[in-house]
């Protein structure tokens, strides 16, 4: 750890009095940059033909004669688009709800309850994670078109919400919160209920949070699912809804800007949270 | 002692929500499609044992083994590719100081979005009258059909992916190499050790868990791919880019034939169930 603190005034020093050491380093940065060209390219790609005036050629490596918002708006109009918006949002917004709720009930259990089979249910859970789910994608839909929830809301969302990730990530947190706590609001009369609302729930936040944004963006980008399960507009969610766009012969243009404004939640989520996220990542390993 | 006693019930409680989910979603319809695979169940809902005729059908079957070939090929490709990214940028990071996050967070960028943004925007990079056309058209070169050729196919679906999912591998690579202790380098480093020497003598070895756990995540994903091929190939052309789960979805929801399409996930199943084993043979003990 002092290593890490005291090396960027090392390298400054040596900077200062030794060039040879900074131009060492120059094609790392170099390298760098040319890999951050590669990975933004396509995303400012996007942009420029989002913001071409349509019909004109947005003929590549060449810079349009003008921008305009006018796709953007008209794809913000479009029929439909308003409408899978807002599916997009309820699917990815009821789950986060739903799995936060129901991971960390059975997080603290596993984590901190003897109960008979407790060992043998976390162990079935942790190797559900080893069946693909488009290997269960048949009997799935058979089982939710037989109840009637092909093109619903339950039916879209219920069955994406056995997360057992995140059943794991909340026991591994829990785990580590000190039993004493729990021992002393139980000796102070505390209910199950309370305890849980009142320790679990607040003390469990940071990662609550994390999982959070990960549920969210795994639902919001989520799509063979989708796919399958909504047939019309009612239900219909972005990713799918922007296939259907494809299909339908859209201009580039209208295309790039639909894709544009769909990827802004996830684009939102990423600047507001990056450093937390990034780091939750390196730490726990999150799909 | 009365709190003890309550126990067994509220921690019951507390797992059942979760736990009908899972017996209804996960449980039921993993056993439901072994079941389904040695029948003839179709849209009607009508069905009846065939037993092993599906799996007999399928050995025979051409689409199969195109489709196994397509998605074995594809694996070939994306994983040494995404690794060799994911390293190379994972390293590059844990080498600079100045400017680390602000590289670290446009590497990760595309991560966040999904696969069917990712498809999209670069269907109109491969296009005849997209973005690498036109490059290579101000050099009087080309055009190249990135998704019309059979051959250009599985490794232009295979950079999109890259593209979109390096940053978690190389985030995963990040954290490893951070806790390598930077005294082991030190000590090599007044040995005489070059950079390379040390790269392969301490970083590598000490690297190892990290790399094998990107591997075998990374080697899953790449048997799971279909939302590019969807957007982007629609399994074309000619069948070079008809994966196993673009096969189960087809035989599912065009030909409708639940019974097969679920044989045909039951393959996928196997496959990722031996790498996973793999996986907990190597690393699983080192860890726990």
């Amino acid at each position: 750890m002092t290593m890490t603190a005291t090396r960027p005034a090392a390298v400054r020093d040596r900077q200062a009095t030794r060039p040879r050491r900074h131009g060492r380093r120059w094609p790392l940065y170099t390298l760098l940059a040319v890999m951050s060209l590669l990975t933004l390219g396509p995303f400012a790609a996007m942009i420029v033909v989002a913001l071409s005036p349509r019909g004109e050629p947005t003929v590549p490596a060449q810079w349009p004669g003008s921008l305009t918002l006018d796709n953007v708006v008209q794809v913000l109009r479009a029929s439909g688009f308003a409408e899978w918006t807002l599916n997009s949002l309820i699917y990815s917004g009821v789950s986060v709800v739903i799995i936060l709720l129901t991971a960390s009930m059975a997080g603290y259990a596993f984590a901190k309850k003897r109960f008979p089979g407790r060992d043998t249910m976390l162990w079935t859970f942790l190797a559900t994670m080893m069946v693909p789910f488009q290997a269960t994608l048949i009997p799935l839909y058979v089982l939710v078109s037989d109840f009637d929830g092909a093109d619903t809301f339950w039916g879209l969302i219920v069955p994406t919400l056995a997360n057992s990730q995140a059943v794991f990530l909340m026991r591994q947190f829990i785990l580590g919160l000190p039993d004493e706590l729990f021992d002393a609001a139980k000796v102070d009369g505390a209910s199950e209920l309370r305890v849980y609302w009142t320790i679990v729930v607040p003390l469990t936040k940071p990662i609550l949070a994390t999982l959070g944004v990960f549920v969210f963006l795994w639902h919001w980008n989520d799509f063979l699912w989708p796919l399958v399960i909504s047939q019309s507009d009612a239900t219909r969610t972005l990713t799918v809804g922007l296939t259907v766009l494809k299909t339908e012969e859209m201009q580039w243009s209208l295309l790039m800007s639909s894709a544009a404004v769909s990827a802004v939640p996830c684009l939102v989520v990423f600047f507001l949270l990056q450093r937390y996220l990034v780091n939750s990542i390196a730490m726990t390993g999150l799909k | 002692m009365r709190h003890r006693l309550r126990d067994p019930i509220t921690g019951l409680l507390f797992v059942l929500p979760m736990l009908v989910l899972f017996l209804i979603f996960k449980i039921f319809p993993t056993l439901g499609a072994a079941g389904m695979s040695l029948t003839n169940w179709n849209i009607g809902g009508e069905w009846s044992f065939i037993g092993a005729d599906n799996y007999t059908r399928l050995v025979n079957d051409p689409n199969f083994w195109s489709s196994l070939q397509a998605t074995l090929v594809y694996t070939v490709i994306y994983v040494p590719l995404v690794m060799a990214v994911s390293l190379a940028t994972a390293l590059l990071l844990n080498s600079i100081v100045f400017l680390r996050g602000l590289f670290r967070g446009i590497l990760f960028l595309p991560y966040v979005t999904s696969f069917v943004f990712a498809g999209l925007i670069w269907r109109w990079i491969y296009e005849f009258d997209g973005l690498i056309n036109g490059v290579l058209a101000k050099l009087d070169l080309g055009p190249v059909g990135f998704m019309e050729r059979a051959e250009l196919v599985l490794p232009a679906l295979a950079v999109v992916s890259c593209w979109k999912g390096f940053g978690y591998s190389m985030l995963i690579l990040l954290a490893g190499l951070k806790a390598i202790p930077g005294s082991y380098l030190e000590a090599a480093k007044v040995d005489g050790a070059g950079p390379w020497q040390r790269f392969r003598g301490i970083t590598l070895p000490l690297l190892k868990p990290a790399i094998f756990f990107v591997l075998v995540i990374e080697t899953i994903s790449s048997f799971q791919v279909f939302d590019t091929i969807y957007v982007m190939t629609g399994g074309g052309p000619a069948k070079a880019s008809y994966t196993l789960i673009y096969g189960i979805f087809e035989r599912g929801f065009r030909f409708w034939e639940f019974g097969y399409a679920a044989t045909w996930g039951m393959v996928l199943f196997a496959i990722v169930l031996v790498v996973s084993l793999i996986q907990r043979r190597f690393i699983g003990k080192e860890n726990t």
